[in-house]
């Protein structure tokens, strides 16, 4: 089974950069997303997020995402419009500023989530672990429960959904077509979900120790994740990012 | 050789209250031995494990007393990481103690943090994914390696350090037959060249019987047996009485060590031995070659049941097909049928696409073409929640069966969802919770991994299915219990219930299952009655599956040395032919 932040082998300019150097970028453009105020650059935002998915080739990876993101983006529209009550009427409750003001919520949702989605994509877990211990300094413990976390988010949802398919075969109606009756069925999952979860995390947790976790420093780890020409590049462009937020 | 663990009186309980897991165990175990630990579940096994291991006293809490010395230092008194650079322990869940998502940064993680010097890093992981047969897999992402081959990697993880001893938790239990056995021939290879203790918690015992150098045999927390395979398993009768198996070679030496015809000496462990055995009894009869097979006596398992002839089938695959939008084990033109009272066994190795089937007949998956009708209902016009009245499925892991607060409630729960009356639901449910001994009032998730398939089983016989699908039903669970639940499933289908099983435990197929449909790379091989597929050696092989041994046995007894053991399913069967043969003479 195959995960939305699995990470995708490849050997373009985005993989090879610095982990600390995507992070970076994706932090770049989520910050710039936040600045900019106006349309055209929130939508180049997106599209310079889009054009990158594309050149490292998980464009098809990113899509799979995007379609569970609009319809959310399309629901903030929907109470943006509702909620904001200044300015002329359009349609019904629709006022021309509650559009304006909604549709950049949806583009600001979708620039925030792509970059980072992206950034995980062409990064391996344990080399940005790795590079944020060796650059950033920090302490590994936190690298570590962060891509642990990260990890066992398809170990989870693949325990969900066998927990499911075990709960329908015995005529539980997750078949239903109706999504609150649906969810009020999944809440009494959450005990086997839970049980099973806090078993796995203390297997984990003492296999790591029986490894050698304790021992770990930052001088322990083999690879070395130097800072390349590149990665001066990227590093303007993302200052030049969030200099453009800000002024645009 | 020197002793690498002793252990000294070694008690053990996870609660001031609560029993002792472990009673009074002392236990030595010299460098270079391959230990092999088996008992019942509950008997403290992998207590005992994690009291090699450091992980008690150093992670779980409880009461301990006594002293466990491993290399000389007790375990109380180092911490538990230094433990773990003598003894390396591999885990009972795969997915759990993997701390990376690609293979070689998986065996990196050990060596970095035990500040191996990094210019000798890249041999080590080359020389241990060698070891291990999986240096193809160096690059790849563990979420996406079989079962067979994630374990290789956990025991690369753990070699690379390079451990004096090897601890590991049922490395096999939810791997198929050829994984398993590999992952012992690996363990066997371990320690015969590089000359590792490799310490072993297994339930199958024939691979025990052919890999380890001792056994032990644990009940209720003590040590009940221990020696070398021939003398543990000659104790066959001391082994039933606790609740562990015998390789079904063992029994029929010992019946015939029993009845004066062989030495009762030394058992025999596996095929070679008992061919062996046999053929030096028999072989120079004269009449041997020439005495025809009577006809086999039906297996004791097997019922005599009315075999519905001339009813209609319960269930119908024709030409059905699915294949998994991501890849995965697609299946294609399957066609079955089964009738009401029929006990069916689908064999197959790892991704031969058997789980697929049972979701096809439960309606999880529907078929892309073809067409699967249960119960009269055809699965892609029916919602999954309907078909549930006529279908149930136990699957292998009770716990995601599982969620209710108590017994009662669990097992009432599904005729509930079938619309039946909350009263009579729970009536019916107390009755099946009395006719299992049951604790009708305690919460599941607080009894024994045996306990719970227990439950899980008792939701599906309160149902009253037409149908019931079984998915490894014996996996995780020790002899007893899979009887039980065998014997369970089998009563069910005495009462006209049809029953489909996907198992791996072949001696278990063949014990209870008439018709056997055989699979591989989804399709149907062939499918027809056990005794006759389990018999035919080309089918068996090239669907991967190892016949049970009775049947190799008799097969090649039948042609080496007298047909009269052709088609012998039994062990009491082929005791019968020796005696009859020799009687004869």
């Amino acid at each position: 089974m195959l995960n939305v932040i699995d990470y995708v082998p490849g050997d373009t300019l985005l993989h090879r950069l610095n982990p600390v150097t995507k992070l970076a970028l994706a932090a770049a453009i989520v910050a710039a997303t936040f600045l900019a105020d106006s349309y055209p650059a929130l939508i180049a935002l997106l599209a310079l997020t889009l054009a990158l998915a594309a050149y490292a080739g998980v464009f098809g990876r990113l899509a799979r995402l995007l379609k569970v993101l609009v319809p959310i983006a399309l629901i903030m529209l929907v109470l943006q419009t509702a909620f904001t009550r200044s300015g002329t009427p359009l349609i019904g409750f629709v006022t021309d500023e509650g559009l304006i003001t909604g549709g950049k919520a949806c583009l600001r949702l979708l620039g925030v989530a792509l970059p980072l989605v992206l950034m995980l994509m062409v990064t391996k877990l344990n080399d940005l672990a790795n590079a944020c211990v060796e650059k950033l300094h920090i302490p590994y413990r936190y690298a570590f429960t962060f891509s642990t976390a990260l990890r066992f988010v398809p170990v989870f949802s693949q325990e969900m959904n066998a927990i499911m398919e075990a709960q329908t075969a015995r005529g539980v109606e997750y078949d239903t077509r109706n999504p609150f009756k649906k969810l009020k069925l999944m809440l009494p999952l959450c005990v086997p979900l839970l049980i099973s979860s806090v078993s796995k995390t203390d297997a984990c947790a003492l296999a790591a120790e029986q490894r050698g976790f304790y021992l770990r420093t930052r001088e322990s780890c083999y690879r070395r994740y130097p800072f390349a020409a590149r990665d001066a590049v990227a590093f303007a462009l993302a200052v030049a990012l969030i200099v453009g937020g800000i002024l645009l | 050789m020197a002793a690498i663990i002793e252990m000294d009186g070694v008690s053990f309980s996870y609660g001031s209250d609560a029993a002792h897991a472990l009673d009074n165990v002392s236990l030595t175990v010299e460098e270079g031995d391959f230990v092999g630990i088996i008992g019942p579940s509950g008997a403290g096994k992998s207590t005992l494990a994690a009291c090699l291991s450091g992980a008690i006293p150093h992670h779980y809490t409880g009461e301990l007393f006594g002293s466990t010395r491993v290399a000389g230092y007790d375990t109380c008194d180092v911490s538990l990481t230094d433990i773990s650079r003598t003894v390396g322990s591999v885990a009972q869940d795969i997915d759990a103690q993997m701390v990376a998502s690609i293979v070689e940064d998986e065996i990196l993680f050990g060596l970095e943090n035990f500040g191996v010097p990094h210019d000798q890093i890249e041999g080590r992981i080359a020389h241990t994914l060698e070891t291990v047969g999986i240096a193809d897999l160096r690059h790849r992402e563990i979420a996406t390696l079989s079962g067979g081959q994630k374990q290789k990697v956990a025991i690369a993880a753990i070699l690379a350090l390079e451990p004096r001893v090897l601890v590991l938790d049922e490395p096999t239990a939810a791997l198929d037959p050829v994984s398993s056995s590999v992952v012992f021939e690996t363990l066997s290879d371990i320690n015969r060249r590089l000359g590792i203790t490799v310490i072993v918690i297994e339930q199958k015992v024939a691979l025990l019987s052919s890999h380890c150098s001792r056994i032990v045999v644990m009940d209720r927390g003590r040590i009940a047996l221990t020696g070398t395979p021939h003398e543990v398993f000659g104790a066959s009768e001391r082994l039933r009485a606790i609740g562990v198996d015998s390789p079904r070679t063992v029994r029929i030496s010992n019946s015939l060590a029993a009845c004066g015809i062989a030495p009762d000496a030394t058992p025999c462990l596996n095929v070679d031995e008992a061919y062996r055995l046999i053929a030096g009894l028999v072989k120079d009869l004269p009449h041997a070659a020439s005495t025809p097979a009577d006809a086999p006596a039906p297996s004791p398992h097997v019922s005599a049941r009315p075999h519905a002839e001339g009813a209609s089938p319960v269930l119908e695959l024709t030409g059905a097909g699915y294949s998994y939008p991501n890849g995965g084990a697609s299946v294609t033109d399957l066609a079955m049928c089964v009738y009401p009272g029929e006990l069916v066994g689908i064999v197959g190795q790892n991704g031969a696409g058997k789980t697929t089937i049972t979701k096809l007949l439960n309606g999880l998956i529907k078929p892309a073409r073809g067409s699967v009708v249960v119960a009269g209902l055809d699965t892609r016009e029916t919602p999954v929640s309907r078909i549930a009245a006529h279908v149930s499925t136990l699957f292998q892991n009770p716990d995601r069966q599982i969620c209710k607060n108590t017994v009662l409630d669990e097992v009432a729960f599904g005729l509930e969802l079938t619309g039946v009356d909350s009263a009579s639901a729970r009536e019916s449910a107390r009755d099946v919770i009395e006719r299992f001994g049951l604790p009708a009032t305690e919460a599941p998730f607080s009894l024994s991994r045996g306990q719970r398939q227990m439950v899980a089983l008792a939701g599906v016989v309160v149902m009253e299915p037409e149908i019931v699908l079984l998915d490894e039903p014996t996996s995780g669970l020790d002899y007893r219990e899979c009887m039980t639940v065998m014997e369970t499933v089998r009563d069910m289908a005495d009462h006209g219930c049809a029953v489909v099983m996907v198992c791996h435990d072949m001696e278990v197929v063949s014990d209870f299952a008439e018709r056997i449909v055989v699979m591989a790379n989804g399709r149907i091989l062939d499918r027809g009655p056990a005794r006759d597929l389990f018999a035919d050696a080309a089918l068996m092989d090239e669907a991967s599956v190892t016949p049970p041994q009775v049947i190799e046995l008799a097969a090649r007894l039948a042609r080496d040395v007298s047909p009269a053991f052709a088609g012998i399913t039994e062990v009491s069967d082929i005791v019968r032919t020796v005696k009859e043969l020799m009687g004869r003479a």
